[in-house]
């Protein structure tokens, strides 16, 4: 008994990590395997229901972000003088760094809940039962077009993202420090190298990846009517946010050292 | 004591729900509603228990428009209406005996008080022996028990039953429908379904159907 | 933008029916307790972890920066603790809370209101304002900034224990205070009040109206997620501007 209870516990914690993996692998095995026939159509209308209308948000937090990353960098303009080196260089941190980051937190809210929500509903439905029974892979049809779609709208709808945000940033730094836009573009320039950019898209690729595995899984483990679409979606974002900041820690470093 | 609506129109954005509906229920009247579903069946008891907002026309309680009625006096109203509703709307994480006694809550009784309502709202329905248990771990016919037991723990003058029948097979379903015609006795009783069955006869029926709604009975109702 | 208008009109709507709804009703402490435990105490794993690596991200982003123009890394260390301070901890812990809290809150209420059991408070003579958003939106404003002083530590530890051992720099730099003052206190402050009222009224406001099945659980949970986190952004970004304007 009392030799037992750790080993309980060890498995308490253990084994909903491991069937969470186990899932993961599954959906992530099963869609590559799909991936040379999908079906287009399930994949372009859910194209349009995960980034078409995630469209206004992305413009949003874009805006919100280039004018919050040039309100902090202009505190620091402000004490350290406008062309120095140290001021800037905490702004540009921040859009690399925080820009991946904000991103991936807002669509794993947008795309993630949504994503796991509609498989929930499917699976609660019966649906994929359903197809399963006219000897249909509903993996193929209704599953892999989604995680597909998910992560593309994702990868897509960062790097707008991206350029909503440093336009917003030229715009804010003209007006807010009177800082003409070639100056702050070249600046720019000055800062950011080709790899750079190619990092930070990198990097939401693979937010992206990891937000459409994590909520297709959460989404077909939904159990029960309403409280459990409710639950699977609630899942998604949570796991979604974490596994974000999980590989955000895991990534950069080995970005960091093989872009510099 | 007395409810009515007079011309009702209730839409849930651009669809009607319900359409220039004119009703009267003296104290101890039963009426049937049935029809498929999407004819506004539920939208209508709601309404009359003051859970829908009219779009137009009136709701009246003892002549009364809804409307007008402050808070406190909604609230009033609403405390002695009971409804058994189609999901039983039962919290999981409460036991049958803390469900039932949910409406009692903001009474200001005695433990004691409350317990002994509780006790004879569940006698009523033949729950006793599960007053302890969760309501996930009852039958469907015994969720509906537990569920009018609540509705009944008030002492209402009217009761709304909204689909009460649902998923119950025909032994359970003529139990619950002896039990809706026993405690309703003395009381109002407006019940909704989808075909009228044979174990809920109750004195009036209205047919209510998504497109357009047909007129039997609504003179005399 | 129209949908950003409603949104906010629709949570201000709700906070004054919520705040009528407590005045009638009053607030038990338990409730207050149940939901701090259930939204905050249970975000907190989630934070502290999170801005942990958070915390470690920047400062290997700024290593990389430094040794390009710098050269030292522990200059921009002090710049950086403000930064974290003022700006990081309380938008990054908001969003974490927006979207912990704010699917649970939603995907909970949603359902309530699915199976009618909204309706069945309200006949039993219980206000669902009062007696499902108030304890939320109350626990959520004191549990924030609890949550946002938790994470900008553990994020700056994380951060000055990165620097120390994995570039044999001073991490010390990135915990030194000496650019922090009570205006950046403040304005985390009141970003994370703010953002605390506003997570969960907007989880709310759509959740506790849902008709019509999962599907609509679904969607209230997704709207809900969204205008928490998009409602978090825009107070941040309001606040450091009205802070600006104040102190330049």
């Amino acid at each position: 008994m009392n030799t037992a209870a750790p080993l309980r516990t060890l498995g308490r914690v253990a084994l909903p990590g491991i069937r969470a993996a186990g899932a993961l692998t599954l959906v992530l095995a099963r869609t590559l395997r799909h991936l040379p026939h999908l079906s287009g159509r399930e994949c372009l209308r859910s194209l349009v229901l995960y980034g078409y209308q995630s469209l206004p948000l992305t413009l949003g937090v874009g805006t919100l972000a280039g004018a919050t990353v040039v309100l902090q960098a202009g505190i620091y303009a402000e004490r350290f003088g406008a062309r120095q080196y140290l001021g800037w260089a905490g702004g540009y941190a921040v859009l690399w760094e925080f820009g991946p980051l904000l991103l991936g937190l807002v669509m794993a809210g947008r795309v993630g809940a949504r994503n796991a929500a509609e498989l929930a509903l499917l699976k609660t439905n019966g649906q994929l039962e359903g197809l399963r029974g006219i000897s249909l892979d509903p993996f193929r049809y209704l599953v892999a077009p989604r995680v597909v779609a998910s992560a593309v709208a994702i990868t897509c709808l960062a790097t707008l993202t991206y350029f909503v945000a440093a336009l917003w940033e030229t715009v804010a730094a003209y007006f807010a420090l009177g800082l003409p836009a070639r100056v702050f573009l070249g600046s720019f320039a000055d800062m950011l190298r080709p790899n750079d950019v190619l990092g930070s898209l990198l990097k939401t690729a693979v937010f992206g990846t990891a937000i459409a595995l994590v909520s297709t899984a959460a989404g077909l483990a939904a159990q029960g009517g309403a409280r459990g679409v409710g639950r699977a979606a609630a899942a998604a974002v949570v796991f979604g946010c974490a596994s974000i900041f999980a590989l955000d820690f895991l990534i950069t470093p080995l970005l960091a050292r093989w872009l510099t | 004591m007395e409810l009515a609506t007079s011309h009702l129109v209730v839409d849930f954005g651009p669809h009607r729900a319900l359409d220039d509906v004119s009703l009267h229920f003296p104290l101890g009247s039963q009426l049937l509603l049935y029809g498929p579903s999407g004819g506004g069946k539920t939208t209508l008891l709601k309404a009359l228990a003051g859970l829908v907002l009219p779009t137009r026309g009136q709701v009246l309680w003892n002549g009364r428009d809804r409307l007008t009625l402050s808070r406190g006096e909604t609230r009033d109203a609403q405390a002695h209406m009971g409804m058994v509703f189609q999901t039983d709307a039962l919290f999981d994480t409460l036991t049958v005996e803390r469900n039932v006694a949910l409406p009692l809550e903001r009474k200001g009784l005695s433990a004691a008080a409350v317990e002994e309502k509780v006790a004879n709202a569940l006698a009523r329905v033949g729950l006793k022996a599960a007053a302890q248990k969760r309501p996930e771990h009852l039958s469907g016919g015994m969720r509906k028990r537990a569920g009018i037991a609540r509705a009944l723990v008030m002492e209402p003058w009217v009761l709304f039953a909204d689909d009460p029948l649902a998923g119950l097979d025909p032994e359970t379903a003529a139990g619950i429908s002896a039990l809706l015609l026993e405690v309703s006795h003395g009381r109002t009783l407006i019940a909704a379904m989808p075909d009228p069955h044979p174990s809920l006869p109750l004195a009036r029926t209205l047919r209510l159907t998504p497109m357009a709604r047909d007129v039997d009975n609504r003179s005399t109702a | 933008m129209r949908a950003f208008v409603r949104s906010s009109g629709a949570s201000a709507l709700l906070f004054s029916r919520t705040v009528k709804a407590v005045r009638r009703d009053g607030l038990t402490l338990r409730a207050l307790l149940e939901q701090l435990h259930e939204l905050i105490g249970r975000s907190a794993f989630l934070v502290t972890l999170g801005m942990a690596f958070f915390g470690t991200v920047i400062v290997t982003i700024a290593y990389a920066q430094a040794r390009k123009y710098t050269g030292n890394i522990t200059l921009v260390g002090p710049a950086y603790f403000e930064l974290m301070v003022r700006e990081f901890g309380p938008l990054t812990v908001a969003l974490l809370l927006a979207s912990r809290a704010g699917a649970s809150a939603s995907a909970e209420q949603a359902s309530m209101s699915v199976n009618e059991q909204i309706d069945a408070l309200t006949l039993s003579g219980i206000d669902p304002l009062a007696y499902l958003v108030a304890p939320r939106v109350l626990a959520c404003a004191i549990g924030l900034p609890l949550l946002t002083v938790l994470g900008t530590v553990a994020a700056s530890l994380g951060a000055a224990l990165t620097v120390t051992h994995s570039f044999g720099a001073d991490g010390r730099s990135f915990i030194d205070p000496q650019f922090v003052d009570s205006g950046d206190v403040m304005c985390a402050g009141v970003k994370a009040v703010l953002c605390g009222l506003y997570i969960p009224l907007a989880a709310s406001a759509r959740a506790i109206t849902a008709q019509g099945g999962a599907q609509a659980v679904g969607r209230a949970v997704t709207t809900g997620v969204v205008e928490a986190c998009m409602g978090c952004l825009v107070i941040d970004f309001v606040v450091a501007a009205a802070f600006w304007g104040i102190t330049r």
